[in-house]
C-alpha cells in the first residue's frame, strides 16, 4: 500500500462507470499482469467511485501511470434531459430547423407519433440576421448591433451555454467566429460553434450535434474538473477518456470536445473484441454483451471494429464517428409473461430492483436469470461474486405458476424462456449481418457481460458459428478493452466535388491542414511525434445518392482513378453491386490521427489455482445431465474441458453444452468449439 | 418431447412468431442493401411480406404504411388465376397493374413461391417504387386521363422461371423505362429480398419441421383473431358516419366526395364507402385492393396497434366498396395520384369512430403528400428536377397536442432535404423553412402546425404542384376547430400567382415560391385550453397573440407575453 516519499507509478488502469457497478482493470506496466475489481457506482458524483476503485485496487492515484475511463455522465445528461440550459442561435429564416428536424416518422403506424424530445424549446432559439450563400460568399452581413435584444433574452432566461449554427458555417466561419467573440464578451458563458464541433453540411444534424455538445459541456466540465482535482491531490496523472470512435483522448481535449465522450462506456467492449480478433487471428468477430437489461451487438470485420460516421442518441442525430453498437431489450432481467395463450419474454426488464425472483428482493415475475437457475446453469451460491445466495425454490415456484396456465412444468417453462430469448438474440445478430451482406458462419462469437457467456454457445448453434471466445474477466471486459486502445482523433471537412473534376492540389492541402490540426492535438496530449500516424480517407457516393461510403486514400495526393476503383470495390462488398461506369462524387475528406500508446507485451494468463472440478446436474436438451463444474482459474492453459460443463468465476458463468469443449488460449481467454457430431 | 400429443407447444409457437417478424426485417435489410435508387433505400418507398400458401400474412415490414397487407392481394390474384401448380421452385413473378394491386404503375410487386421438400409452403414478396415505368412524363405523370399515359402495365408475369431469368422480359423492362439500368438493379434487389425470405423460412423448417410450423401458424392466427375480436367488442356499438371532399381530380375543378359509414356491432367492424364519388377523369382513382389496405390501416391504428399483423388480424373487418366508385378503379381510368383520396379516407374512418372513443379519438392530419416539383434545363441542355413531399401538422387527441411539421402517412419515413444539400444540387435558394404560425386547429388540445418553405429561383424554371385538402382541411373533434389548408403563391418578375395544383408553370429567375402546408385538427373547446399553454404556444411561435385572443380567448401582455388574467376571464366569459 502507499508509502511515504515519491513513488514510481507502475499501473495502467481502466475504469468503466456503469449504472450499478464501476469496473476497474489494473495492469502492471512492466509485467503486463492484469487484475480486476468492482465497486458500487456513485450516481450523484461518479468521480467518487472512480477514486474508491483506484484506492482499493491500484493502491491509490500515485501508483497510476496511465488512466483511461469510460463515462456515462454525458450520455445520462442527454437521456434524462438533465444537461445545461442551452440556447441556440441560427441564421434568420431557419431558426425552426432544429425543431422541425428531419420531419420523418420513426414509427410509421403511430397516428399519435411525437418527435424525439429536443434538448431545448423554441423560446431558447434565436434568429441571427445574416446569410452566407452556398458558394461561401456573404449575401447578408452579420449585424451585431441588432443582437442586443437577443443578448438580453439569453441573460433573462439564465441560459448556461450556447450553440451557434449558421448556414454554411463550415464553409465560411467568419460570422460564427464574430458571434463567439461578441457573445463571450457580453455573457461570459460557453459558446460552441458548429464549424468546430462538426465541420459538415446538413444544418439540422450539425445544429443537433452542436446543441448536444453545448448541452453536456458544462456537465462534463464539472465532472472532469472534480476528477482531475482529486487525482492530482493524490499525485495521479495522464487522465484519458474513452471516445465514441473507439480511441482515447486526454481529459484536456475531452473538455474541448465533450461530444466525443457520449458513447464512451459501451465502446470498450467492441475495442476489446477487436484486440481479441488480432491476438487470436480471427479477423471477423461478432461481439455480444449481455447484461441485466440489454443485449448489445457490435462487429469486427477484417480486424477492424465497425465504425459509422454518424449516429443518434434518443432519436437526435449526431455527426460524429462512433463504433456501431445495436441493442435489443434482452437480458438476465427480461421478464417472461403471458399475452393470452402466448408466452412472451421481454422487452420489459425487472432490472436489479426488484430483479429476478431468485434475488429475493420482491420480484415475482420469472426472468431469464430465474430460468438459468432452475436449469442448473447458475450456482445458487456463487452468483455475481458470491455476494448473494439465490433462492431456487422461489424461482421454481414462479416458473411453475407461469407455466401452469400453459400446461408446462417449471423446468419446461425455464427451457422455453431460454429458447425464446436465445432465438430473439440470434435473430438480432442475423439481421445485422444481412444488412452488411456478410455470413455469420464465418465469424467467431465473443461473448461477455454477466449473462453473455451463459447463452453464447446456444446462440452460436443457432447461427452455425463454430467458435465462441469468452474473454478473461468477462464481467469487466469493457474496461479491459479500454486498455487496448490508442489516442485517436477523426478530423473532417465537407469537400463536395465531382471525383473526376477534383483539384488534387486543393484536396492535398485540405488533407494537410487536417493532419496538422490532428498532430497539434496529439502534441497537446504529450504524444511522442515518433508514435504518431495519420491516415487519409474520403467519403464518396455515386452522383444522385444521398449517403456515402468511406474510402481509404493511400496518399494525400489522391489518384482519382485509383480511388474510384477502390470505391467501386468497397461499394460492391457492402451492397452487392457497383457501377464502374457511374460517376462518383466526393462529399467529405477525413484524416484519422493516432498516437500509439506503449503497452506491455501480451497480458499474462492468470495463475492457475489448484482446485478440483466438481459436478452438478444441469438440464440440456430436455434431460438432466451430469455436468463438470470448474473454477475458471483452475483450468490450466492449453488443457481442455468437454461439455456438458459449467465454468464459474466471480463475475460470470460460462455454459459448455454437450458437444462443445472449452480450452484456455493465449491471453487467458476461453475458446469454446463445437466438436461436431452430437447435433 | 417424445411422442408429443400437442402438435405444437407455446414455446415453439412464440419462437416462430418472433421469427416471422425478424424474417421480414431481414428481407427488408436485403432490399435496402442492394437497391439502386435512393427512393427505395432512403425514401423507403417499399414493403416486404411473407405469407402462407393461401396468401395469408405471416410477417411483414413496410416503409410505407399504406402498403399494409397489399402484397397478399397480388399473390392471391395470381393464385386465383393460375392455381398453385403454376408455381415452380425458383420462379419470380412481377406485376404492377393498378386494377389488381390497387396502387399506381410505379409500385412494382415482385414475389416467388417458397418450396420445402418439393412442396409449396408459402410466398415471399417485395414491393418497391420504380422511378420510371414509361408514361408521358419523366417520374410522376401529371394530368393523366387514362392508365396508358402513365406507363407500362403488367399482370402477374413470370420473369424468372426455375431460377432462370427470362432475357426477353428483362429486355422489355429495360427498354420501357427512361431509367432502365436502375430499374433492373432494383428488380434484382427485390428478388434478393424474396430469396432471403425463402432461405430463412427453409432454415426454420429444417429446425422445426413443416407440421409444427403449420400448427404454430394456426395458433398465431387464432390468437390474433381472438385478441382483435375482443378489442372490437370493447368499442361501443353504433353506426358512425363522416364525409369530406377532395379539392378536385387534378384535371377538372369539381370536388370529389368521399363518404364513410362504419358499423360497430359486437365483434364486427364494417366499413362501407357507398356515397363516395364515381370514377374520375383525372388520376385520383384507386384500385379496390389498395383502398382495402388503407381501410385496414385505419382499422389497425385503432384496434391493437401494438400487435404485429398476421392472419386473423382483420377477421372482424368487413369492407363494402360500390362497383362504380373512385376507390374501385377499373380499366382504363388514371391512378397516378391514387393516395390522395386515401389520406382523406383514413382520417374519415379514424375520426368517425373517434366519436365512440372519447379521449382516445385522434383528429385528422394535414392529409396529403404536398408534392412540389421544380425543374429546369442546364446550360448543357440536360434537365434538373427537384421533387419533394412537404411536412405538415398532425391532429390533436384527447391526451396531447398534435405534432407539428411531420411527414404525411403516405410518405412514411421521408426526411426533408437539408437546405445546404438542396442548394448544392439545384439552382434554387431556400429563403425560409419555418413553422407556419396559427395553422394548427385550435382546441383544448391544439392541432400541430404546418410549415412554410420559400424557394427563390436563381434560373428560369417550371413549377408543378400537387397540393390537396383546401376544401376539407383537417377538421376538429369534440368542439375543436379545423387546421389551416395548404397554400402556394409565387411573386416575381412575372407577377403574382396563387394555386394548389399546376403542371409546368414557367417562371423566370428571381421568382419566389412560397409553399405553406396545413395543420392538424384541434380537440375540444379552445376556450378550455389552459391559458398558460396558450401563452407558451405564443412564445414558441405556434400561435399568434392575435389568435390567442380571438380563437382561445386569452389576452397576453404585449411586452412580457404573460397572461392577463382579468382580460382573459372577460374574453372567455363572453365566449
Amino acid at each position: 500500500m502507499p508509502q511515504a516519499g515519491p513513488v514510481q507509478p507502475r499501473y495502467r488502469v481502466a475504469v468503466d462507470i456503469g449504472g450499478t457497478f464501476t469496473d476497474i482493470v489494473v495492469q502492471d506496466a512492466s509485467s503486463g499482469e492484469v487484475s480486476t475489481g468492482k465497486v458500487l457506482s456513485t450516481r450523484e458524483d461518479p468521480a467518487r467511485a472512480v477514486l474508491t476503485a483506484i484506492e482499493r485496487f491500484a493502491g491509490g492515484p500515485e501508483q497510476v501511470e496511465f488512466l483511461v475511463h469510460g463515462t456515462t455522465v454525458g450520455l445520462n445528461a442527454v437521456l434524462e434531459r438533465r444537461g445545461a440550459r442551452t440556447g441556440l442561435l441560427m441564421t434568420a429564416g431557419f431558426e425552426d430547423a432544429y425543431l422541425i428536424g428531419g420531419n420523418d416518422r420513426l414509427d410509421i403506424f403511430d397516428i399519435r407519433y411525437r418527435k424525439p424530445r429536443p434538448l431545448l424549446e423554441a423560446e431558447q432559439i434565436f434568429a441571427v440576421e445574416e446569410r452566407i450563400g452556398n458558394d461561401g460568399e456573404v449575401q447578408r452581413e452579420l449585424d451585431l448591433a441588432a443582437l442586443a435584444p437577443v443578448v438580453e433574452q439569453i441573460r433573462g432566461q439564465g441560459l448556461e451555454s450556447l450553440a451557434v449554427c449558421l448556414l454554411y458555417g463550415y464553409m465560411a466561419p467568419d460570422h460564427e467566429l464574430a458571434l463567439e467573440r461578441h457573445l463571450r464578451e457580453e455573457l461570459g458563458i460557453p459558446v460552441l460553434l458548429s464549424h468546430r464541433v462538426s465541420p459538415e453540411w446538413r444544418e439540422y444534424a450539425r445544429a443537433s450535434t452542436t446543441v448536444t455538445s453545448a448541452y453536456i459541456a458544462p456537465v462534463i466540465e464539472r465532472y472532469l474538473s472534480t476528477l482531475i482535482e482529486q487525482l492530482d491531490q493524490g499525485g495521479g496523472r495522464s487522465l484519458h477518456v474513452m471516445q465514441s470512435n473507439g480511441g482515447v483522448m486526454s481529459a484536456e481535449v475531452a473538455r474541448e470536445e465533450p461530444i466525443q465522450t457520449l458513447l464512451s462506456g459501451p465502446v470498450g467492449g467492441a475495442i476489446g473484441a477487436q484486440e481479441i480478433s488480432r491476438v487470436l487471428d480471427r479477423p471477423n468477430v461478432v461481439c455480444v454483451d449481455m447484461g441485466g437489461t440489454s443485449f448489445d451487438v457490435s462487429l469486427t470485420i477484417g480486424g477492424e471494429a465497425s465504425v459509422s460516421t454518424e449516429t443518434e442518441i434518443d432519436g437526435l442525430p449526431l455527426q460524429m464517428s462512433a463504433v456501431d453498437i445495436t441493442g435489443i431489450g434482452a437480458g438476465g432481467g427480461s421478464v417472461a409473461w403471458l399475452d393470452g395463450a402466448a408466452l412472451r419474454v421481454g422487452p420489459r426488464s425487472a432490472g436489479s430492483e426488484p430483479g429476478p425472483v431468485c434475488y429475493g428482493r420482491g420480484g415475482s415475475e420469472p426472468t431469464v436469470t430465474d430460468a438459468n437457475l432452475a436449469l442448473g446453469r447458475v450456482n445458487t451460491s456463487s452468483f455475481a461474486g458470491g455476494g448473494m445466495e439465490l433462492d431456487l425454490a422461489a424461482a421454481e415456484e414462479a416458473l411453475a405458476g407461469l407455466g401452469g396456465e400453459l400446461g408446462l412444468s417449471a423446468v419446461e417453462t425455464a427451457q422455453g424462456i431460454l429458447d425464446i430469448v436465445n432465438a430473439a438474440m440470434a435473430d438480432a445478430i442475423r439481421t445485422q449481418t444481412v444488412e452488411r451482406g456478410i455470413d455469420p458462419r464465418e465469424f467467431a462469437l465473443v461473448a461477455y457481460g454477466g449473462a453473455g457467456p451463459m447463452h453464447a454457445a446456444a446462440l452460436a448453434e443457432q447461427l452455425e458459428i463454430d467458435e465462441v471466445i469468452v474473454p478473461a474477466h468477462p464481467g469487466t471486459f469493457s474496461a479491459w478493452g479500454m486498455l487496448q486502445t490508442d489516442v485517436r482523433h477523426d478530423l473532417r471537412v465537407t469537400h463536395f466535388r465531382a471525383l473526376e473534376e477534383i483539384d488534387v492540389g486543393e484536396a492535398a492541402a485540405a488533407f494537410a491542414a487536417l493532419e496538422a490540426q490532428g498532430r497539434e492535438l496529439l502534441l497537446s496530449e504529450d504524444v511522442d511525434p515518433q508514435r504518431m500516424h495519420a491516415t487519409c480517407m474520403a467519403d464518396l457516393r455515386y452522383v444522385g445518392q444521398e449517403y456515402s461510403l468511406r474510402v481509404p486514400v493511400p496518399s494525400p495526393e489522391l489518384d482519382p482513378a485509383a480511388v474510384k476503383v477502390d470505391f467501386d470495390r468497397l461499394y460492391h462488398e457492402r451492397y452487392g453491386h457497383s457501377s464502374a461506369a457511374s460517376p462518383a462524387e466526393v462529399v467529405k475528406l477525413w484524416v484519422t490521427v493516432r498516437g500509439d500508446l506503449p503497452r506491455p507485451a501480451g497480458s499474462v494468463a492468470p495463475a492457475v489455482r489448484d482446485a478440483p472440478h466438481g459436478d452438478r446436474s444441469v438440464r440440456f436438451g430436455g434431460e438432466w445431465q451430469a455436468a463438470t463444474v470448474a473454477d475458471r482459474a483452475a483450468i490450466a492453459a492449453g488443457s481442455s474441458l468437454a461439455g456438458p460443463a459449467v465454468i464459474e468465476e466471480s463475475t460470470s458463468t460460462t455454459v459448455v453444452p454437450p458437444g462443445w469443449s472449452a480450452r484456455v488460449v493465449e491471453g487467458g481467454h476461453l475458446a469454446m468449439n463445437r466438436s461436431g457430431g452430437t447435433k | 418431447m417424445k411422442g408429443a400429443v400437442r402438435a405444437v407447444d407455446p414455446i415453439t409457437t412464440e419462437v416462430i412468431h418472433n421469427f416471422l417478424t425478424s424474417c421480414a426485417n431481414d428481407m427488408n435489410a436485403a432490399l435496402f442493401r442492394s437497391a439502386y435508387t435512393p427512393i427505395i433505400y432512403e425514401g423507403r418507398d417499399c414493403a416486404v411480406a411473407l405469407m402462407d400458401r393461401e396468401a395469408n400474412p405471416l410477417g411483414q415490414s413496410t416503409g410505407v404504411p399504406l402498403f399494409l397487407c397489399n402484397l397478399e392481394v397480388c399473390v392471391r390474384h395470381a393464385l386465383e388465376h393460375h392455381g398453385l401448380d403454376w408455381f415452380e421452385p425458383g420462379d419470380v413473378v412481377i406485376m404492377n397493374d393498378p386494377y389488381i394491386q390497387g396502387t399506381h404503375l410505379h409500385d412494382v410487386t415482385v414475389f416467388g413461391p417458397i418450396f420445402y421438400e418439393e412442396q409449396l409452403v408459402g410466398f415471399a414478396a417485395s414491393r418497391a417504387h420504380w422511378q420510371d415505368v414509361g408514361g408521358k412524363d419523366i417520374g410522376s405523370t401529371m394530368r393523366s386521363v387514362d392508365v396508358y399515359q402513365e406507363g407500362f402495365r403488367l399482370a402477374p408475369t413470370k420473369v424468372v422461371s426455375r431460377y432462370q431469368p427470362d432475357p426477353q422480359w428483362m429486355d422489355f423492362l429495360r427498354r420501357n423505362s427512361r431509367l432502365g439500368y436502375e430499374l433492373i438493379g432494383d428488380l434484382d434487389a427485390q428478388i434478393a429480398a424474396c430469396r432471403t425470405g425463402e432461405e430463412r423460412v427453409r432454415q426454420m423448417l429444417d429446425r422445426v419441421g413443416l407440421e409444427v410450423f403449420e400448427a404454430a401458424k394456426e395458433k398465431i392466427f387464432e390468437q390474433a383473431a381472438e385478441r382483435h375480436r375482443a378489442a372490437v367488442a370493447a368499442l361501443p356499438d353504433g353506426v358512425y358516419r363522416a364525409e369530406g371532399e377532395l379539392d378536385n381530380d387534378g384535371v377538372g375543378s369539381d370536388p370529389v366526395r368521399v363518404a364513410v359509414e362504419v358499423t360497430i356491432e359486437g365483434e364486427r367492424f364494417a366499413v362501407d364507402l357507398t356515397g363516395t364519388a364515381p370514377p374520375q377523369l383525372g388520376p385520383v382513382n384507386c384500385g379496390y385492393a389498395q383502398a382495402v389496405s388503407a381501410i385496414q390501416l385505419a382499422y389497425k391504428s385503432l384496434i391493437r396497434p401494438d400487435m404485429a399483423v398476421t392472419g386473423g388480424t382483420f377477421d372482424p373487418l368487413e369492407v363494402t366498396i360500390p362497383d362504380h366508385c373512385c376507390f374501385n378503379a377499373r380499366e382504363p381510368v388514371a391512378c397516378e395520384w391514387y393516395f390522395t383520396g386515401l389520406g382523406l379516407l383514413i382520417t374519415l374512418i379514424i375520426s368517425a369512430v373517434g366519436e365512440a372513443l372519447g379521449e382516445d379519438a385522434v383528429c385528422p392530419d394535414y392529409g396529403d403528400s404536398m408534392v412540389i416539383t421544380i425543374a429546369g434545363e442546364r446550360p448543357d441542355r440536360s434537365f434538373w428536377v427537384s421533387s419533394e413531399p412537404t411536412a405538415g401538422g398532425w391532429g390533436a387527441h384527447g391526451r396531447d397536442d398534435g405534432e407539428s411539421a411531420l411527414i404525411s402517412l403516405a410518405n412514411g419515413a421521408f426526411k426533408n432535404i437539408p437546405v445546404e444539400v438542396y442548394e448544392s444540387k439545384y439552382p434554387v435558394q431556400i429563403d425560409e423553412f419555418a413553422i407556419r404560425t396559427d395553422s394548427g386547429g385550435p382546441g383544448r388540445l391544439r392541432g400541430g402546425c404546418g410549415v412554410r418553405r420559400t424557394y427563390r429561383l436563381l434560373e428560369d424554371a417550371s413549377l408543378s404542384l400537387w397540393l390537396e385538402r383546401s376544401r376539407t382541411p383537417a377538421w376538429g373533434l369534440a368542439g375543436g376547430s379545423a387546421g389551416a389548408g395548404p397554400d402556394c403563391q409565387t411573386d416575381g418578375p412575372a407577377g403574382h400567382w396563387q394555386g394548389l395544383k399546376v403542371n409546368r408553370l414557367e417562371l423566370p429567375a428571381q421568382t419566389v415560391i412560397t409553399l405553406q402546408t396545413g395543420g392538424g385538427g384541434g380537440f375540444g373547446d379552445p376556450l378550455q385550453r389552459d391559458p398558460e399553454r396558450v401563452c407558451e404556444d405564443v412564445r414558441r411561435g405556434l400561435v399568434s397573440a392575435r389568435a390567442a385572443r380571438e380563437r382561445y380567448g386569452v389576452a397576453l401582455d404585449p411586452h412580457t407575453l404573460e397572461v392577463e388574467p382579468g382580460e382573459t376571464e372577460r374574453l372567455r366569459g363572453i365566449g
